[in-house]
């Protein structure tokens, strides 16, 4: 079967985004394919590229690009969310005079038409937030 | 038949919203803090089996929480169980 | 993008207008899969219902104006937009001072929606 992914919070917030990826990871274990995840709202934040971790704590971000480097999986940050949470690509920085880029490269910035196409062609939607 | 996922404490609107929405046959997911509600003999957990609807917990949360053995009833899922849910079940809605 | 592969969306709505950002999303959504065509209702139960009432006044606050977007999902062809009658009397909304139309429903109506749409998006 076919799923799309739809992640509403943020890393820090709760549990919420990690479990979504290791929901990831098994979907693709069980055989299934996962068209895209998209991140919405706060779910942007996922995808900070500069994102520092303790030594005891878990790196959020590592699930998310092995998913993308090793399995291939679409990751796409909604545009509007991205950009009011300072979730920036090098276009987006360049286009509004920031320093830098500030998202992880194994997230691409897009808008909601992603999700409605990744809603329209999957077998499964499921969303986590919290 | 809807699953439904929750993924918030028993003191929240999430829960409560949750609670009025689903329906016997359903089937709820209880993710993060949501496993608290499903500690046996809590008044939230005879909430959620009046509900009518099965009630799951993520087993790796419940660990978290420290209520590995106070979920008595519950089915108990790892991530595998969890993705087999969304399988049968094809309409997911996420409260948090 | 309409196809065989489209599927029918079903919104729930359940934050309030200015408390959360999710109610700017939810509609932002609801609008985008409007425009590629693709069948989506909205359901406001809890909290989510305050988006309905009449005369929000945000122009002083420089905040985007929940009640006017609302308004303008008819324009876009989104026209199933069902309430929790019991949210909207807690609250004691007048449905027909809200800024669209909607049908409110009671929980066993609610439930039956649940099962009438593909996919369900929760905000």
């Amino acid at each position: 079967m076919n799923y799309a992914l739809l992640v509403m919070s943020s890393p820090f917030s709760g549990q919420g985004a990690m479990t979504a990826a290791r929901f990831a990871r098994c979907v693709l274990a069980r055989g299934h394919s996962i068209s895209r995840v998209f991140f919405l709202d706060a779910g942007t934040n996922n995808g900070a590229a500069a994102a520092v971790f303790p030594q005891d704590e878990k790196n959020w971000l590592q699930p998310w690009v092995e998913l993308a480097e090793q399995h291939d999986v679409e990751l796409i940050l909604c545009i509007a969310s991205a950009l009011r949470y300072g979730m920036l690509d090098g276009t987006e920085a360049s286009r509004h005079e920031k320093t830098s880029a500030t998202i992880h490269p194994a997230f691409t910035v897009s808008g909601l038409g992603q999700l409605v196409d990744a809603t329209a062609g999957a077998d499964r939607l499921v969303t986590f937030g919290g | 038949m809807v699953l439904h996922t929750l993924n918030a404490s028993p003191s929240s609107a999430a829960f409560a919203d949750c609670l009025r929405l689903i329906a016997p046959g359903d089937t709820l997911m209880l993710l993060g803090d949501a496993v608290y509600g499903a500690v046996t003999g809590s008044p939230d957990r005879q909430a959620l089996d009046s509900s009518g609807a099965e009630i799951c917990v993520l087993r790796e949360d419940a660990a978290i929480a420290g209520l590995d053995n106070r979920l008595e009833g519950a089915t108990l899922l790892d991530m595998d169980g969890f993705v087999e849910l969304t399988e049968r079940i094809s309409r997911q809605l996420a409260w948090y | 993008m309409s196809g065989t592969n489209d599927k029918s969306l079903l919104l729930l709505v359940r934050h309030s207008p200015y408390g959360s950002s999710l109610a700017r999303a939810s509609i932002d959504v609801a609008l985008a899969a409007a425009a590629f065509d693709q069948a989506v209702s909205l359901l406001f139960v809890g909290d989510g219902v305050l988006q309905l009432l009449p005369e929000q006044q945000t122009e002083q606050q420089g905040v985007r104006n929940q009640g006017k977007l609302l308004a303008s999902l008819p324009l876009y062809d989104i026209e199933q937009v069902y309430v929790d009658a019991e949210a909207a009397q807690r609250y004691q909304l007048d449905l027909n001072t809200a800024p669209l139309n909607t049908q409110a429903l009671d929980r066993e109506a609610m439930s039956r929606l649940l099962l009438t749409h593909d996919h369900l998006l929760g905000f």
